[in-house]
């Protein structure tokens, strides 16, 4: 299922997709946020912003409007 | 032989332990400074190698890759591109972090297309086995084409290996790792026929960002190579790709990972921490620690200064041969000294505080606690510590502003963060908290004496965030929001790294500060000491004269000259002249001397009251409290320092914009004129007109 | 007398220190690094 970062639940973990790079800036890229990195939301803020993610390895916290921008595809956990 | 020193650069992510390398090379040799033109701290430190070679080392702020998104990170570029810079490295020391290793390398393999000699410092070795990881070495130097160093900064370790690579530092390849030019094989060609002389990778650092130390032209690049600035991001981009995939083949073979092993601390400490409640609950309890602390602590030092220096300018005036010279040590330079060290406690004991919840790793989730609150009123998460250090002194509060990314946010903390109270103002707040607030108890528990002292604290953390939020509106400044903050691994604060830290900021605000309050010192000095007519030069006839039916006693004569004296001094006509505009607020010429002075540190206003109310310049608090108490208004017959005018007097304190070393650092750090201009402007009339309201709705 | 006159050395140090400081004239204008958040407003 196709959504955004900004749409995760806590815990759950998706696939980056290809995303405007005109919005999103170079470092967060550089920081491992490319498509087909995992993302995992590790916690939300209190008030929902901002977002604490696990993003190809690196533990990094980014707000929801940049999050909004970024497309994920979710992995269905096979567990259960 | 030769014994020129080698430059080292030490480069990599922040949090990397990149500065705890460069401790331990550099033990305590190291000195601070500024690149030219900007406010970015440029560290150095000198480390003898083996086979008697020395090596500069320069700590470059730390980064993520050589695209530069901030002041701090342009300094690392700048330097990489410019051969001809003095401080140009010799071999590079890429540090990383052997649990983000990935991405720490992604810098690595930037820096090898630059074609330096580069040996790759793999830290926190020491958390390997907790996390279960094993290396290939062998592996990785031969598909990374560099020497490695395993090393653990924290422990110690591999710091001899380090520095035996260092020193064969010409062995190491400088061929680049991968070929970045095929991301558009065409363009690279078109660009390498054109400048054949030129390293392929510098060019297109140049192209895509403002960089110019390769002497061409930017028109000569862009007329023959224009790409849009689209395609240009898309091509950035491909290079990211690539780059990644580059590091992901190298270390699915040379880092294994045994996730079985591996121990998850941070994620237990992190649901608490950043939890709903807990984690704001858990802040405030700090915050409440700390300066409760700060406070205690505090009060021996600060009283052993205090005595000290008056100890000290006793005995200038009577062992030095009497004179001009002698009074303005004395009376100027070293009350003026020990008003500025006096501070130091308390500013390095909370600067001890701030650094143990960084190097920790918890200052990261305060920042994640806090940013939406922040941004209701313009500022941001990373606006924390710059307000939290404005208690102990607003200039490292302003300087500590560097790493907020977006520059409206950042200009609004460096505008509000002087309403904060700091700890300046506490003298002032003492004494005139203890001349007209009663010495009682509310409730049985509650002083009131303090809990005015409390109200005052609050005032300025509101009035802070209020301006904060008034800026936000009305200011249209440009700021793309960009906001990243990296979650680091908890890990305990090493204490020489801590330590060095606190040096550093106390010595930021001594020489900030310090000078300026100095030559503010001497200058008052002179302007009490001489004064213009009749009525000053003539002070001790003129007083001989008044007291001609009622002689004083000698004490009391020299008091009468010397008061007399001041009241003609250069300062005093001063405080004449501007009585009429300071009377609405029940304030009288003396206390506009007061006022005047306080101009150079806020805590000048007691020693000044001091002088003025002619108590032989010795500080001590009871009988200035008396004779200011007994003070009256020759017109009125009221006492002057009263509950309205005492009031209106901590509330011009608590607004009034009068540290002239924060407009000072503010300029610097605003590259301008007018936001400094604008905060003197707009404080000191908030400042007058409520302690006007206040005062007239008082008396 | 020497000492009049040394204190007002220091005097003419202290005020030229200060125009300095406040007054100083920014003699390099070099680009204050890539990004549109730098310190020119």
């Amino acid at each position: 299922m196709q959504t955004t970062i900004h749409s995760l639940k806590k815990g759950q973990k998706a696939i980056i997709l290809d995303f405007d790079i005109d919005v999103i800036p170079l470092k967060l890229l550089e920081m491992g946020c490319l498509p087909g990195n995992e993302v995992e939301l590790l916690q939300i803020a209190p008030f929902g912003d901002p977002l604490y993610l696990n993003i190809n390895g690196s533990h990094l916290a980014i707000r929801i409007e940049t999050a909004k921008q970024i497309g994920v595809e979710l992995i269905k956990n096979k567990e259960k | 032989m030769s014994l020129k020193n080698i430059n080292v650069a030490l480069i990599g992510n922040p949090n990397v332990g990149k500065t705890s390398v460069f401790n331990q090379l550099t033990g305590l040799n190291q000195q601070v400074g500024n690149y030219p033109g900007i406010t970015v701290e440029k560290k150095m430190g000198f480390c003898k190698l083996p086979n008697n070679i020395k090596a500069n080392i320069l700590d470059l702020p730390g980064t993520y890759s050589l695209n530069a998104s901030s002041i701090d990170e342009s300094v690392v570029i700048e330097l990489l591109l410019n051969k001809n810079d003095r401080l140009y490295p010799d071999v590079a020391l890429v540090v990383t972090d052997v649990e983000n290793l990935k991405r720490n390398l992604l810098l690595y393999t930037q820096i090898k297309d630059l074609e330096i000699p580069t040996i790759l410092v793999i830290n926190m070795a020491d958390r390997m086995e907790h996390k279960g990881i094993t290396l290939d070495i062998p592996y990785l130097e031969e598909h990374l084409k560099t020497k490695i160093a395993l090393i653990s900064s924290r422990k110690g370790h591999g710091i001899e290996e380090l520095k035996n690579l260092i020193v064969s530092y010409k062995t190491i390849s400088s061929e680049p790792c991968l070929n970045a030019s095929s991301i558009d094989v065409e363009y690279f060609n078109s660009l390498r026929h054109a400048f054949p002389n030129q390293l392929l990778y510098k060019l297109w650092l140049v192209i895509t960002q403002d960089v110019n130390f390769l002497n061409l032209e930017r028109n000569e690049i862009h007329g023959s190579f224009t790409k849009s600035h689209s395609d240009l991001k898309r091509l950035q981009q491909k290079e990211t790709i690539k780059r990644y995939q580059f590091i992901n083949d190298v270390l699915k073979e040379g880092l294994k990972v045994d996730s079985s092993v591996a121990k998850d601390f941070r994620s237990k400490l992190d649901r608490v921490l950043t939890h709903k409640i807990w984690g704001y609950v858990i802040f405030f309890l700090i915050l409440f620690v700390i300066f409760q602390s700060i406070f205690e602590w505090s009060k021996i030092p600060m009283d052993f200064i205090d005595s000290t220096f008056a100890t000290l300018s006793t005995m200038a005036s009577e062992h030095l041969p009497s004179g001009v010279l002698t009074n303005l040590i004395s009376q100027g330079i070293i009350p003026g000294i020990g008003g500025i060290l006096i501070f130091i406690p308390q500013i390095a004991f909370l600067f001890l505080f701030i650094s143990l919840l960084e190097e920790s790793g918890y200052m990261s989730r305060v920042v994640f606690l806090m940013d939406k609150i922040m941004r209701r009123f313009g500022l941001s998460g990373k606006s924390v510590v710059p307000l939290i250090s404005g208690t102990a002194c607003a200039i490292p509060a302003i300087m500590a502003t560097r790493n907020i990314e977006n520059w409206k946010e950042r200009l609004i903390t460096i505008l509000v963060t002087p309403f904060t109270t700091c700890s300046a103002r506490l003298p002032v707040y003492a004494i005139i908290i203890g001349l007209v607030i009663p010495d009682t108890y509310v409730l049985g528990i509650l002083n009131i004496q303090g809990l005015t002292l409390m109200l005052l604290y609050v005032i300025g953390f509101g009035t802070a965030i209020l301006a904060a939020y008034i800026l936000n509106l009305i200011l249209k400044v440009k700021g793309k929001t960009f906001f990243v903050v990296e979650m680091p691994n908890y890990k305990l604060p090493m204490f020489k790294n801590v330590a060095i830290n606190v040096i550093e900021k106390t010595k930021a605000f001594v020489s900030g500060a310090g000078k300026i309050i100095l030559a503010i010192s001497v200058i008052l000095w002179f302007l009490a000491s001489y004064g213009p007519g009749k009525q000053f030069k003539n002070a001790e006839q003129i007083i001989k004269e008044n007291t001609k039916a009622h002689p004083l006693s000698p004490t009391e004569f020299n008091n009468a000259v010397a008061s007399q004296k001041l009241e003609n001094s250069y300062i005093g006509l001063m405080g004449k002249t501007i009585e009429p505009v300071i009377s609405p607020l029940g304030y009288d010429w003396k206390i506009g001397i007061a006022i005047i002075s306080s101009f150079a540190a806020r805590e000048v206003f007691v020693g000044t009251l001091a002088t003025i109310y002619s108590v032989g310049g010795t500080d001590n608090e009871t009988t200035i409290k008396n004779k200011m108490a007994a003070e009256v208004n020759p017109i009125t017959g009221q006492k002057i320092f009263n509950f309205a005018s005492g009031i209106s007097l901590l509330l011009f304190y608590a607004f009034a914009m009068q540290c002239a070393s924060t407009l000072a650092i503010t300029k610097k750090e605003t590259n301008s004129w007018k936001w400094p201009a604008g905060q003197l402007v707009f404080m000191s009339t908030l400042a007058y007109l409520v302690a006007l309201i206040a005062f007239q709705i008082l008396k | 007398m020497i000492q009049e006159i040394i204190a007002f050395i220091i005097l003419i140090l202290a005020l030229a220190f200060l125009i300095r400081k406040f007054f100083f004239k920014k003699k390099s204008d070099k680009n204050c690094g890539s990004g549109d958040n730098c310190g020119c407003s």
